[in-house]
Order: structure tokens, then sequence, then C-alpha cells
């Protein structure tokens, strides 16, 4: 007789009840209804006045409840991304994560030298290409906020970069609605046009508000870009505790998520379902070195407590950071802050998971770093598995095999252990368990100096499935008319 | 003659009703303002900045320190005596063109003026030519700029530039800081000075003007 399937239990992980999200939520609609917020696109401002929004100072808005009520509702509640071959790899939608790089680091960690120095856009093309050869990372930020691009189009440059290095999705920055315009037209020659690209689009954008509550004109460009192109867009403000926000995590929260509701408010005026991914930025700012922390238990607390939000009251995917530190070099702190909050972040089920990677409280990127979380997402993706319960895990026959066997008769011997351990175990590449004999037999490297051996061997060996010829003429034509 | 010694301790607290009581106290016992302003004032600023970059204090309690000291000179103002020193130097700090943060400028300005530094502050998206005005005005000793945005950076560089070609280069220093700069850029863009934060900034402008 065949016993019944047991359901497996996945661990997840709340911080909030729903009083708690109830009151941040009612929090953040009387900041936009009675506080209001300064909105300096003249466009966006006319969309905001027409929908019948109170207009005070030129550009002061408030925003009623029942708009935010209305934006939310038509929002869709799963935005899927594609690679840039046509499969959709990131539904994003329930608890589905996915990992990713960040953008913009200033500084590098030289893969060959140990040294930070200014990021080049040879970097944003090597963590391109890194990301596409790791199995736990399913998107590509630029890390690098390159030296050697004109700045006038750094961004279309780092886009061109990304693209020409990997197949996976990407998210990406612009400055206003001209780069964005150009990049727009590269991620349509990637994959055949305009049309193809709306069907199957392989690229987010993440732009900024500025808290508090500062709506600047080139930010609003882009939010509307994305509205009318029904690109996916996410508009994490810079709500921090202690500096864009106030210093306890409840009123830091309610501020950034009235931002992003004002956005999506915006958003959805102008394009009604088009894709908003939705999630402030919650972290602290240092009250000694007054940097925004990478590595604080907040940031974790607070994208935990929004993946509680979704799940009682928005409906909405939701965007995260996780594997970020803010220790100089990838050191023991390096590994502890960035497993903190990988695993947080999986276990709270957010949905967008960017800045892995990062050391220095994001200013300088790590292909080591990206490296070794690669590894510990899969470590943690074990544990979120769960235990699965049923009768060839529980292998009764197995241990009476053993148990009552023949002399000799071990576990590591039966066929049940040989059929099973593949998946019954988490398997590490590179957090070391060898002998100590043979650690020291091989060099005695630590976890840095093994990540970095296996990110030059992925930079090496790697082959990015090359983008076709005509392609890359037209990214040519994009980045150098004429 | 007094030694101030209420008067520094409740600045090193930021206890700004206790300091005011105390420069009262000072001024009705005869003590000039130059005198409280240095003696006092200044020298428990210079503490607290100390501490500060010894990580002994937090940077709330630095800032709510400088406003302390800020009130008490505000105190002071009326009864300060023509000739008298008051002021460490003049500087002139915005956020440059097409950059819209203000936090990390912000906090040096409070910091600057906390060590002594009279402060012209001129908010945000400053585009070169209202530094060039503003510097014709104020004739500050130093100048200082500040971005968050690597693409805002270049506005820097066009700020020195104009400064420059007005013939006021020469007339002030010119110190930057900002995320995405570094001692580099400050090299190539013609700049004095970099601050990496807000308390380097201090010293920094302290260096470039030779005082202590």
């Amino acid at each position: 007789m065949k016993s019944p399937e047991v359901p497996t239990f996945r661990p997840r992980l709340k911080v909030l009840n729903r009083e708690q999200t109830l009151a941040i939520h009612n929090a953040a609609l009387e900041i936009l209804e009675k506080i209001g917020l300064k909105m300096e696109h003249p466009g966006a401002l006319g969309i905001l006045v027409d929908a019948g929004c109170n207009v005070n100072d030129q550009d002061w808005v408030r925003i009623p409840a029942k708009l935010v009520e209305d934006s939310l509702s038509s929002a869709p509640k799963q935005i899927d991304l594609y690679d840039q071959q046509g499969n959709k790899t990131m539904p994003l939608i329930n608890g589905n994560y996915f990992y990713g790089t960040g953008s913009d680091a200033t500084f590098t960690v030289d893969v060959e030298t140990g040294e930070r120095r200014r990021s080049t856009l040879k970097d944003a093309a090597n963590f391109a290409r890194l990301v596409d050869g790791l199995e736990n990372i399913d998107f590509a930020m630029s890390m690098s906020n390159p030296v050697d691009a004109p700045i006038e189009d750094i961004y279309v440059h780092v886009f061109a970069e990304m693209v020409k290095n990997t197949n996976k999705p990407i998210v990406f920055i612009a400055d206003s609605g001209k780069d964005i315009a150009k990049i727009y037209q590269i991620a349509c020659q990637v994959v055949g046009g305009e049309e193809a690209l709306q069907k199957k689009p392989f690229i987010l954008n993440y732009s900024e508000a500025i808290s508090p509550l500062r709506f600047p004109e080139n930010v609003m460009e882009r939010l509307i870009f994305c509205a009318e192109k029904r690109m996916p867009i996410c508009l994490p403000s810079g709500s921090n505790a202690g500096g864009g926000a106030p210093v306890t995590i409840a009123g830091a929260m309610a501020l950034g998520i009235a931002e992003n509701l004002a956005g999506l408010v915006v958003h959805q005026l102008v394009g009604k379902g088009s894709p908003f991914l939705f999630g402030p930025n919650v972290s602290t700012l240092d009250m000694k070195s007054t940097i925004v922390s990478y590595g604080c238990p907040e940031w974790s607390l607070t994208q935990a407590a929004l993946a509680d939000m979704r799940d009682e009251l928005y409906g909405l995917p939701i965007w995260a950071y996780a594997g970020a530190s803010d220790a100089k070099v990838m050191d023991a702190q390096a590994g502890a802050e960035a497993m903190f909050s990988i695993i947080t972040a999986m276990l709270s089920r957010a949905n967008l998971i960017h800045d892995v990677g990062f050391l220095e409280y994001g200013s300088t990127s790590s292909l080591e770093m990206v490296t070794m979380a690669n590894e510990l997402i899969a470590m943690s993706r074990f544990f979120t598995d769960g235990i699965t319960v049923n009768e060839k895990t529980l292998a009764l026959e197995a241990i009476e095999r053993v148990a009552t066997g023949a002399p000799g008769s071990i576990f590591l011997m039966d066929d049940h252990t040989f059929e099973h351990f593949m998946e019954a175990q988490f398997l590490p590449k590179f957090l070391d368990r060898s002998r100590y004999d043979s650690w020291e037999e091989s060099g005695s490297f630590d976890l840095y100096k093994r990540c970095n051996s296996e990110a030059k061997r992925i930079l090496s060996e790697h082959q990015v499935e090359p983008k076709p010829t005509e392609v890359l003429k037209g990214i040519e034509q994009i980045l150098h008319p004429h | 003659m007094s030694d101030f010694k209420a008067l520094s301790e409740a600045v090193n607290k930021g206890d700004t009703k206790t300091a005011l009581v105390e420069a009262q106290k000072a001024l009705d016992a005869g003590s000039s303002a130059e005198e409280i302003l240095n003696k006092g004032l200044i020298t428990a600023m210079n503490e607290v900045g100390d501490k500060f970059s010894k990580g002994l204090l937090f940077v709330p309690q630095m800032l709510r320190a400088a406003k302390t000291m800020q009130e008490c000179t505000k105190l002071l103002q009326p009864f300060f005596q023509e000739g008298d020193v008051t002021s460490k130097g003049r500087v002139l700090i915005g956020t440059v063109k097409g950059d819209l943060h203000d936090i990390g400028k912000n906090l040096v300005s409070m910091m600057l003026e906390g060590a002594g530094f009279t402060i012209t502050d001129m908010g945000v998206d400053v585009s070169p030519e209202k530094f060039v005005d503003k510097t014709r005005e104020v004739k500050p000793d130093i100048i200082a700029l500040s971005a968050l945005l690597s693409t805002t950076m270049p506005a820097m560089a066009q700020t020195i530039e104009a400064l420059q070609k007005a013939g006021l280069r020469d007339k002030a220093k010119v110190m930057i800081g900002g995320a995405p700069v570094t001692e580099k850029y400050a090299q190539q863009i013609n700049a004095d000075s970099y601050a990496p934060d807000a308390g380097s900034a201090v010293n920094k402008a302290k260096a470039l003007l030779g005082i202590s």
C-alpha cells in the first residue's frame, strides 16, 4: 500500500502582523494626502492635477488615497522577465525569488591585482560575463560606473557592454528621457523590434526618487517613458533610516512606501496596467560614518516587512537587495553580512533581489563576492526548500537493510545512498570541507582565493552565446551614429 | 577669569539650554564675547570634533553640539567688538548643477560651522555662473562643491573652469566631495582639496587655510 503524499513546508519568515502592515500603509497614505510631495516634472504634475490632486506652491502636490488604491488595483500582479533569447526565466510573482548584481559601483576590486581601483567599461563586461556563467545569479546589473565611458552617454555604453556579455535579463540605470530612449533602442535591436520587446521584456529600469518626497524632472521622464512603453520599472527612493527618512524603521518604511505609491500613481495614470516593481530601499544611515549600510540587519528587516505587506495588502512583486557588505575586502565580515541578507531575503520571498557582490557599502564591486554569493544562494535555497517527507526519504527499507544486513553493512554502501545523495545533500563547491592535510597540500587557499580562481576561470572559459553580427552593428550605430 | 568649564561641558553634551545660560553668565561676569567664543565654544567644538573622529560620538550628538554652539554664537553676536576674530574663514558651499542631493552637503555645512567657519549655503543644483556671482559677492576663503552622481561630477570641473575664466580661481581655495569623487579626480580638475567625508572636510578646510 502506498502512503499518502505529505506536503512539504517551505520555511518562510514573517516579521509583521496584519495590524502592523495596515498601520504602516495608512501612515503612507497620510503622508501623500496630508503632507504631499514635490513633483518637479510639469507633465506629471499636470497628470496628477487632472486626476484630482491639489497643488500648492507651484509643484507641491497632495495625492488622495482613492488614487493610490486605484493604481494598486490596476498595476499587474505578475511581471515576467525573459532572457535575451525569449525564455521566461524570471516570473516575478508570489514567492518566486531571483538574485542579481548591483549597479554603478565607483570602484572595483581588480581580479588580477586585488587592488581597489576606479571601475571601467571592461569591468561592466566582466561582471555581465560572470553573471552569465553563474547558475544562481539570474540577472545582471552593471556593477561599474566606468571612468572610461563618455559621461553624457555613460549608461548607454554600459548597457551595450552588458548586452554583449550576457543573455540573462538586465536591470539598467539611465539618466533621463534621452539616454533611456537609446537604451530602449538597443534592447529592441537585441530581440528584433519594439513589439517583441514589449511581449517578452528582458530589461527593467531602476530609477530613484529623492527622499524625502522629492520627484526630480529627469527621474519622472524615465518613469513616464517606461509607463508609455510598458517597460518594467522600479522606483525605490533612498528612504534610509536617519538619512532620507526618520531614524525609526516604521517611519522610514512609511515614507519609502509613500514615495513608491506616488510613483505608482503617476505611472498607472500614464500607462494603466504597465508593469511596476514595488518597493523602497530602506536601509540605515550609519551614525558614525554616515554611509548607507549594505550589511546592516535593518535593511533585511525592512524588506522582510515589505514582503509581508505585499502578501497582506499590495499583491505586487517586490524589489529587494542581498549579498552585499560594508567590509572593504572580502573578509569574514563580508561573508557574514552577505549571507545574512541572502538567506533572509529568500526566507521572506523577496522577488527581485539585487546588489549581490557589493563591498564597501555599494561603492566597490567584487567578482569574488558575486562568486561566493552564488554558493551562498545555493546553500540558502537548500535550506528554504525544506524537508521532503515521503516513503523514499524516510527510507525505512534502507534502515532495515543496513541494521539487519550482513556484518559490515553500512549506509554508504547501500543503493539508497547511491541513488539519492546528489539531491539529498547540499554539495558545496567552494565552501571548503576538505581535511586539513589536503587543504594544506592544495595551497592553503581561503575562500577569497578560491573565488578569485573561479571568477578568473569563468571569465576565460565561459562562452556567452554571441549576438548576431547585424545586432552588434545596430548597437554600434546607436553608440556611434554617422 | 572663567575657564568656561560648564559652558564647554554643555556644548559637549549638546545641552543648548544650559549652554545659553552659561554663556550669558560669562558675559555678565565680564568675559568678552570674543573670549567666550574662542576659549569656550570653539575649544569645546574642537573637543567634540576630536571625540567624533575617534569614534566616541555619533553624528546626531555631534550635530546637536554644533547647533548648541550656533545658538550661543547668536547670543554673543551683539557683543562682538570691531576687529574681533569671530570666524575661521568664509566658506561658500553648494551641490553642483544637475544634482539635487543635499544630505552630505548639509552635513559638511554643519560641521564647518561648528568648527568656527562662516557658511554661505547655496543649496542644490547650483550652476557655475551662480557660483561665480556668489563668489564675487561674499568673497569666500573656500568654495566647497558637492556631487552625489557620477553624471554630475563634470559640473564640478565646469564650476572650477568658470571661476578660472572669471579670474576668481586664485581668490579662493576649492574643495570637493561626494560619493563618486576621488583624490585623483580632484587633482584632474584642479581642485585644491578633496574630503571623503564630513569629519575630514573640517580638517581639510583648516589645512587649506593653514589654521589649526
